[in-house]
């Protein structure tokens, strides 16, 4: 009996493990065995890391890091208000209605972006016509477009992250702050911030990598200048047919990517947020 | 809605958050607005304030061969990572939760399942291209539908996981003692029990696979479209009215199976 129940579990996990393996562990070993080649050597590692891609490298998590930044600066007044000033009544249509733009197709949502920011976009249209502005504003694919779209398609992440743990912060603990007269400020910096910030690591972590490997958001808001890793590794592959290359490169966003998650996950309680995902 | 802001405003920090709160929802749902506002337009290129209001380019895309068939192609594919990774993420929720496989087994289950929500997109989707090629399996359908469950994969499993952890182990003992077997426990118990977490998940699934674009982008080769590929071809040649309707649809698409899902499942 035991040795029967024992076999069909096995083969129930066999479905989605097989599945796992083949497409997620086989195709980092091909990588990496791609990127040594040709020759098992390291020439791969070492053009990758020359100045030139270097330079892509940093420039990635520079705005990996910048645009999550600026999603934490909006997402704390926004989660504060949901959690603690919204009628309980309206919580979750807020936080639905401040994540669903989660599942809507990002290509889409960025391609939005275009119509905004235009030369004969919303924006431009509106504050010329009103005699704010002389001529029209020229900041379609510019790094400010490109950040736009970014902070446009992660905040709900980071909304949906951070919520939890400002949720679990205990109000009391904030009137009795004011009662006892801090400021607005010193109620956020020594009762909020400390409370709340495994929610907003674990955010950091979900964000920052899917930012600084982005490839749609600068292709469709980016300027050509500013180069991240994904247009490097997908230019490599469809256009220089250099997989070796590539894979290199692959190797070094993934171990730098990795590493980061690592230090975050050495924090139990930023390991405790990141468990909803 | 005012007098209730103007009372909340009273305490903490005034009325701050609450603005922060406003001009996040309109950064967020402005843009969507604005577009839904441009696919009205009579003339190709829409000019801002629009003349005319038209559904001309609605009966467009309708009649697009190129678009329909890319529409029918992400639905098919979505439907079958619905399908598909819901049955593998519950299969996965059922060894991590509750299957007598040893802690190990089902912590590196748990691990593997996750790795595409912690490597970077375009790695994984690169490698799945390599792997793809080098097993012989090329581009296409088969390669992409195989990227999405994959893709997937990670979300209904621990979608399903949580339920999973909250079901009552009484209930299936109850049914054990009245003499059924497991699977009949499985089937009477048990699955009416996960019903609504299934539905969520395979409507979430759906959404992911139906925005789903840059494994694709590496899969899918030069004979199978999908939507978000599609619109990334047109949106770098320009914007146009045509463009406009095709987002609103596929925002309504995704809006809806999403809708649906969390109806079903709290978000958080």
């Amino acid at each position: 009996m035991a040795t029967a129940e024992r076999r069909l579990d096995r083969l129930v996990a066999s479905g989605p493990a097989l599945l796992a393996l083949a497409l997620g562990v086989f195709p980092l070993l091909v990588l990496f065995v791609e990127s040594l080649g040709p020759g098992l050597g390291p020439a791969n590692y070492a053009e990758a890391l020359s100045p030139l891609y270097r330079g892509a490298l940093t420039y990635s998590i520079g705005v990996g890091v910048a645009v999550t930044v600026v999603c934490l600066l909006i997402a704390y007044p926004v989660t504060y208000w949901l959690a603690h000033r919204c009628p309980a009544r309206y919580r979750l249509v807020g936080l639905v209605a401040l994540t669903l733009p989660l599942w809507l197709n990002y290509v889409v949502l960025n391609y939005a972006w275009v119509w905004i920011l235009a030369r004969s976009g919303v924006v431009n249209a509106v504050l010329v016509n009103a005699g704010i502005l002389g001529q029209p504003l020229e900041v379609l694919y510019t790094e400010v477009s490109m950040a736009l779209g970014f902070v446009y398609i992660y905040l709900p992440y980071v909304v949906l992250t951070m919520y939890v743990s400002m949720e679990r912060l205990d109000q009391r603990l904030m009137a009795a702050a004011r009662d006892l007269g801090a400021t607005n400020l010193r109620v956020f910096v020594d009762v909020i911030l400390p409370r709340t910030l495994p929610g907003a690591a674990a955010a950091t972590l979900i964000v920052y990598a899917r930012i600084a490997g982005a490839f749609a958001t600068p292709e469709i808001l980016g300027s050509p200048g500013n180069v991240m890793v994904a247009r490097l590794v997908v230019q490599a592959v469809r256009e220089y047919i250099n997989y070796g290359f590539a894979a290199a490169l692959s190797f070094v966003f993934l171990v730098a990517v990795l590493a980061s998650l690592a230090v975050g996950a050495l924090f139990p309680r930023v390991r405790r947020e990141l468990r909803q995902w | 809605m005012v007098t209730s802001l103007a009372q909340l405003s009273e305490r903490g920090a005034g009325r701050f958050p609450g603005v922060v709160v406003a001009l996040t929802l309109a950064f967020l749902y402005g843009p969507v607005l604005v577009v839904g506002y441009l696919s009205l337009s009579p003339t190709a290129q829409p000019t801002i304030p629009l003349d005319a209001l038209s559904l001309r380019w609605y009966g467009e895309i309708a009649q697009n061969t190129r678009f329909v068939r890319s529409l029918v192609n992400s639905l098919v594919i979505g439907v079958a990572a619905a399908v598909g990774g819901t049955g593998l993420g519950l299969a996965g929720a059922y060894t991590i939760t509750r299957s007598q496989l040893s802690a190990t087994a089902r912590r590196g289950l748990a691990l593997v399942i996750a790795l595409p929500l912690f490597v970077p997109t375009v790695v994984v989707a690169f490698g799945i291209g390599r792997a793809s090629a080098i097993a012989g399996l090329g581009f296409g359908y088969l390669p992409v539908i195989l990227g999405h469950l994959f893709w997937v994969l990670p979300f209904t499993t621990f979608l399903l996981a949580a339920r999973y952890a909250e079901l009552d182990d009484a209930l299936s003992a109850a049914a054990a003692d009245l003499g059924a077997n497991r699977q009949t426990v499985f089937r009477t118990v048990t699955l009416p029990l996960l019903r609504p977490a299934l539905t969520a998940s395979a409507l979430f699934a759906f959404a992911l696979s139906f925005n789903e674009f840059l494994i694709t982008f590496f899969l899918a080769g030069s004979s199978v479209t999908t939507v978000p590929l599609e619109i990334f071809g047109k949106v770098r040649i320009g914007a146009t009215a045509f463009l406009n309707a095709a987002s609103v649809v596929v925002l309504l698409i995704s809006a809806v199976a999403a809708g649906a899902a969390s109806a079903l499942r709290k978000p958080v």
